[in-house]
């Protein structure tokens, strides 16, 4: 048997379809014999018919259409944010792969740079400048522009570049118009004048290239 | 239209998280309403739950990957995050009492369909009015189980899993709820009901 406690705690429940028939049943009989119970579940009813009632004033209620379009406007927000965002992280991409190339090609060359000038004759040993079409060179005068800083030699037409180091250098005295001989042309006016010329001689004998000597004056050997 | 009807949620939810607008809306119609009344219910505000449901959905707009479908349903999910926004609502305003009437709620008085006079309609709405400031009144958690055991009509289990606790636990907070509910009651209607109220 169901007391005022009991009923208190479980008998307002008597009406809920989840209810313990059990207890339901425990708890109508307990109101039968109980006036004070009775009186409390009178009340509650009743409550709980206001309840319902303001449930029903409000059942129908929804968040207002303003909530949606806000929604709605952060959605296509960030639609909008999503499609540059896609660009820029193409741009970056596009432009780290483009600094990785150059910084590749920059490498390769200076790596041929220093193959170059490692491939190059040893220090001390004089080299040749390689003056190409030097026969068939125009008016422009431009020819056998020895260089006294460098100590570089102009190559002689017709000679063959030599591999060995093993190469002598001949300071002679001559007349310029005899650099003839060696095909290279000459001013008929200037063909007289006495000027110093290194010759660089190979192993063979043959010279391979020529350059005026410091105490020459400072123009050219030709034209 | 009648595909994306029948669509689950997740799937709804992945196509909404890519920007898929209808897919949103789809699912913002299916769950704000419940999550709205929720709301307003427990706060009082129409202001207030109006930007719970606002928050909600911002959420799965701007953190879909939040919902896990293996961990539940989305609504379970939407529930959830309705009801901390609430609880931090009510902390922040632990007593706000809202001086609005009915018609605060957010609809226009609905007249019975039975004929009543117009003292009796009157009547009646005081006494919604005077129920909906009792439930008001209460203390959140005790609030919390009488809107979701009395107003939303949930079970017992189900207020318990929309709680995350037990189901002893909703029961013990409704029990209290709904005496403080009584006690609030009488108190607003100066009418002892209870023979044995005012001797106990």
């Amino acid at each position: 048997m169901m007391n005022c406690e009991e009923f208190e705690l479980r008998g307002l429940d008597l009406d809920r379809p989840d209810a313990n028939p059990e207890a339901a049943a425990e708890a109508a009989n307990h109101v039968h014999v109980c006036g004070r119970c009775s009186a409390l579940l009178e009340l509650w009813r009743e409550v709980k018919g206001e309840l319902r009632l303001l449930r029903d004033a409000t059942q129908m209620n929804s968040a207002p259409m303003r909530v949606e379009m806000r929604l709605k406007q952060e959605l296509r927000t960030r639609r909008e944010e999503r499609v540059p965002r896609g660009s820029v992280a193409i741009a970056v991409w596009a432009l780290a792969a483009a600094a990785v190339l150059a910084i590749s090609f920059g490498w390769v060359r200076t790596r041929e740079n220093a193959n170059k000038a490692s491939n190059a004759a040893p220090a001390g040993t004089p080299t040749v400048a390689s003056v190409p079409n030097v026969l068939g060179a125009t008016d422009s005068g431009m020819l056998l522009a020895a260089d006294y800083d460098t100590g570089e030699f102009t190559e002689l037409p017709g000679s063959m570049p030599s591999q060995s180091n093993d190469r002598t250098v001949l300071q002679v005295r001559m007349q310029r118009g005899a650099l003839a001989r060696f095909g290279l042309p000459v001013e008929q006016e200037r063909a007289a004048e006495w000027v110093s010329v290194d010759f660089l001689v190979g192993e063979d004998g043959q010279p391979q290239g020529v350059r005026l000597h410091r105490d020459s004056p400072m123009t050219p050997v030709t034209q | 239209m009648m595909k994306i009807v029948e669509e689950k949620p997740d799937a709804l939810l992945k196509r909404a998280a890519k920007g898929d607008e209808q897919a949103f809306l789809l699912l913002y119609q299916r769950h704000q309403a419940p999550l709205y009344r929720y709301a307003l219910r427990m706060t009082g505000s129409p202001w207030a739950a109006e930007e719970v449901v606002q928050e909600v959905f911002l959420l799965l707009i701007r953190e879909p990957q939040k919902y896990q479908a293996e961990r539940g349903e989305l609504g379970a999910f939407l529930f959830g995050v309705a009801r901390n926004r609430v609880l931090k609502h009510l902390e922040r305003t632990p007593r706000e009492a809202s001086l609005d009437v009915l018609s605060a709620y957010g609809s226009p008085w609905r007249e019975p369909e039975d004929p009543l006079t117009p003292m009796m309609i009157a009547e009646k709405r005081e006494r919604i009015e005077q129920v909906r400031e009792a439930v008001l009144a209460l203390p959140a958690e005790f609030r919390e189980a009488v809107v979701l055991c009395e107003l939303e009509e949930m079970s017992y289990e189900e207020a318990a899993q929309a709680c995350g606790c037990p189901l002893g636990t909703i029961r013990s907070r409704l029990h209290r709820g709904r005496a403080l509910l009584l006690a609030k009651l009488e108190l607003l209607r100066d009418v002892p009901r209870r023979a044995s109220a005012g001797a106990k």
